[in-house]
């Protein structure tokens, strides 16, 4: 069968509009100026780029901002014209990019609709057809004759959803899975979209969000600078671009680091810092022997003589400072600080800790709360039956996490060092270090936990059905 | 129509684009009706307008030209302004209009794919609804001051339909221009008000420009030279032959052999306009 959507070496530049003349004036100027190198600069979103889409098919394409899918999406509804190369596209096109595009805000719904259906080459006879069904999905029925200048932004997007989604379109093209509404019609619109699909719509989708296009596709593609990065299955492709997603996440948040530890040296050396920031890998070296640390350098400043009373001036930190907990460190798998970890990898916590005089039986625990502030965790020496006697000087305690059970999120860690009775906090960081989880190559994703756990199953196999996946239910529209 | 290729715009055949055109043609009845709606949506007179104004264009010129009845030779000289003026209204309402048509439409253009010289299309359409809203009103008016109609005004298709020619080829140009330089709509607004009058709507070429030019071993007519230069003069003067006549006689036919030149310009003006939007149509969406 012949391709729905086939792309052929398609390039798409933009010229950077930072010093295109607008006005003759500015036109003008340029003839007597040299032709400057940074005035032709040329974006390119895509580069020579080829693929098809075959009919019936769901294709999600995923990559970074800025990396050339959306103008992949507008070059198929041929709302930008190629540089070069050619896209054909066979089959009635209805983009789901902006709803409600094209409505007058002086016209009612009733007359928008028909006008957004000629804008998509639908006649009146063939849209009267159609109306009464539009309106019914967008369940605007009382609100139909009023200009849509009066409609809440929800209503303006419902009558825009529903008009587009009744084009009988053979393909749909979607930015982003659309938050159209209330919960109801948001379930609403998914259903309708995965029931075209059952129905045999090709479904070109661009998404940031990589579970819808999990749901949805049975491909994906991963483009990246203009190129294809991936093209497949879409656990596979998902799977990869997810991997080079974390090593970015973690190159800019290393980079952040550099640029907080540069800017916290620099605030020490003025000595008027009123920062408070823990770096993000929850490193707070020491900085000298007063057991004060870089990123408290003005309260320990302030409170030089009266080292035991400087913690209450702070919520998130107290304690009556015989021990002072001065590093906090999120280990990945290599036994390096990492900022990101993922679900299911081995991980581990390193507390590090100056004991300024002799402590009996201090207990030394951690606690992980979910960024709603919702307490995952909180295992301690003390419950782990580690028992130490007395502490003095520096020492490190490490947790070592298998497997680690958390979903992807942004969770908090405490750090606190308590004595025996877990009532007198000597040192106690309340969630001051942040603990990004991602999802790595596990797939769950509802709840809070990946509990590891496996399923079985007994009953009777039903005969395979020979025809296509999906269509053994009612595919009819 | 459900099947297309998207190729650069030089890339495209003429038949194929002419064909999709063909294909779109409710949109531009639609774009023209959601232009008159919302353009009397909130007046309380509605339509009537569309008769409403040429009438009171007319009352004033009625008054203003009566109480100057000697500065004039000419017999219902208010009727001679009016039958230039409607013509030059509907002109210059298109093109004014149509230089924004694409950057004032950028939410349409940047979202959906339609042909885009629809816009330029429907806005010309649009404002030719009016002008003919205000025909039967010239019309009764003339026939009030004895004028009456007579087998000449069947000509007057054909003369609106060279306007509409012109007219679309000069603003398929201008609203492409306005796009890349946005002073276009500027510096019309000062070229209109010129063009204006050079437009014979307060007074005909033939008695205004009687001395003859020479230049070289030629000798024009500098009433004919004015002809030549404004297609709106000619187009306007026609209006007012098959109407009006002539200051003394009655209507009259056309010059048809001057008439089939005009049409030949405006149809030239025409492929150079649609040729030079075409050409850049398919960048306007990442332009506006």
């Amino acid at each position: 069968m012949d391709a729905a959507i086939r792309f052929e070496g398609v390039t798409k530049t933009f010229v950077v509009a930072h010093d295109r003349p607008r006005s003759f004036q500015e036109a003008f100027v340029r003839v007597f100026r040299r032709p400057d190198a940074a005035d032709r600069d040329v974006l390119t979103a895509l580069d020579a780029v080829s693929f098809d889409v075959e009919h019936g098919t769901a294709v999600g394409i995923v990559g970074p901002n800025g990396t050339g899918k959306s103008t992949a999406l507008k070059l198929v509804a041929r709302i930008l014209e190629p540089s070069a190369g050619r896209v054909a596209v066979s089959g009635r096109v209805a983009a789901l990019l902006e709803l409600g595009a094209g409505f007058h805000p002086d016209l009612t719904g009733r007359e928008n609709i028909y006008l957004n259906g000629s804008l998509l080459g639908l006649g009146r006879r063939e849209m009267s057809r159609r109306f009464d069904r539009i309106v019914a999905f967008s369940e605007l029925e009382r609100f139909i004759d009023v200009p849509v200048k009066h409609y809440s932004s929800g209503m303006y997007m419902r009558l825009g959803f529903a008009t587009a989604i009744h084009l009988d379109a053979e393909i749909l093209l979607i930015d982003e899975i659309l938050a159209v509404g209330d919960q109801a019609f948001q379930h609403k619109c998914r259903e309708r979209i995965t029931a075209l699909r059952r129905a045999g719509v090709t479904i070109l989708l661009v998404s940031h969000d990589t579970e819808a296009v999990r749901e949805l596709c049975d491909r994906a593609i991963w483009l990246e600078d203009g190129v294809i990065r991936a093209d497949g299955p879409t656990d596979r492709v998902l799977q990869r671009y997810y991997r080079s997603m974390v090593a970015r996440e973690e190159a800019r948040l290393d980079a952040d680091e550099a640029a907080a530890a540069s800017a916290a040296t620099a605030t020490s050396a003025a000595a008027t810092s009123t920062s408070t920031s823990v770096s993000s890998s929850g490193a707070e070296s020491t900085s000298d022997g007063a057991g004060g640390t870089a990123g408290d350098g003005a309260e320990n400043r302030n409170a030089d003589g009266a080292p035991r009373t400087r913690r209450t001036e702070r919520s998130d930190r107290f304690g009556s400072g015989e021990v002072d907990i001065t590093a906090v460190d999120i280990l990945g798998p290599d036994g390096q600080p990492h900022p990101i970890v993922l679900t299911g990898q081995p991980m581990s916590i390193r507390l590090r800790y100056t004991a300024h005089a002799p402590v009996d039986h201090p207990v030394f625990g951690i606690a992980v709360h979910r960024d709603d502030g919702v307490h995952v965790t909180g295992p301690n020496t003390r419950d782990a039956d580690l028992a130490l006697e007395r502490i003095d000087g520096d020492g490190e305690l490490t947790l070592h996490i298998a497997h680690l059970p958390l979903l992807e999120g942004n969770y908090e860690v405490s750090a606190a060092c308590y004595d025996a009775s877990l009532s007198h906090a000597y040192d106690h960081h309340d969630r001051r270090f942040p603990l990004r989880v991602r999802a790595g190559d596990v797939r769950e994703r509802f709840g809070l936990l990946a509990l590891g756990a496996t399923w079985t199953w007994r009953g009777e196999a039903a005969p395979s059905n020979p025809a296509r996946p999906g269509s053994d239910e009612d595919a009819g529209p | 129509m459900t099947t297309h290729t998207n190729v650069a715009a030089h890339e495209r055949r003429l038949t194929e684009r002419l064909g999709e055109l063909w294909a779109y043609r409710h949109l531009v009845g639609n774009l023209v009706i959601r232009d008159l709606k919302v353009r009397y949506k909130n007046s309380t007179l509605g339509f009537l307008w569309s008769l409403a104004s040429p009438l009171l264009m007319m009352l004033v010129f009625y008054l203003i030209f009566g109480v100057m009845q000697r500065a004039s030779v000419n017999r219902a000289f208010h009727l001679f302004v009016l039958t230039g003026l409607l013509p030059w209204n509907w002109f210059n309402m298109a093109v004014a209009g149509g230089i924004n048509c694409i950057v004032g439409n950028a939410s349409l253009i940047n979202k959906v794919y339609f042909p885009r010289e629809i816009l330029p299309i429907s806005v010309v359409l649009g404002e030719l609804v009016n002008f003919l809203f205000a025909v039967p009103v010239l019309i009764v008016m003339l026939y009030l001051w004895h004028i009456p109609l007579t087998i000449h005004a069947l000509w007057l298709p054909v003369i609106i339909a060279i306007q509409a020619v012109f007219t679309l080829g000069v603003v398929f140009l201008l609203a492409c221009a306005n796009v890349y330089y946005r002073d276009t709509a500027k510096i019309m607004e000062v070229v209109l008000l010129a063009w204006f009058f050079a437009t014979p709507i307060f007074y005909d070429y033939d008695s205004a420009f009687t001395q003859v030019l020479h230049v070289g071993p030629w000798s024009i007519e500098a009433g004919r030279l004015a002809y030549i230069l404004n297609p709106m003069g000619t187009l306007v003067a026609n209006y007012r032959t098959v109407l009006y006549g002539s200051p003394l006689g009655p209507p009259s036919a056309p010059d048809a052999l001057f008439l089939l030149r005009t049409a030949a310009t405006a149809f030239v003006i025409l492929v150079i306009g649609y040729w030079a939007f075409t050409r850049r149509a398919g960048r306007f969406g990442e332009e506006v």
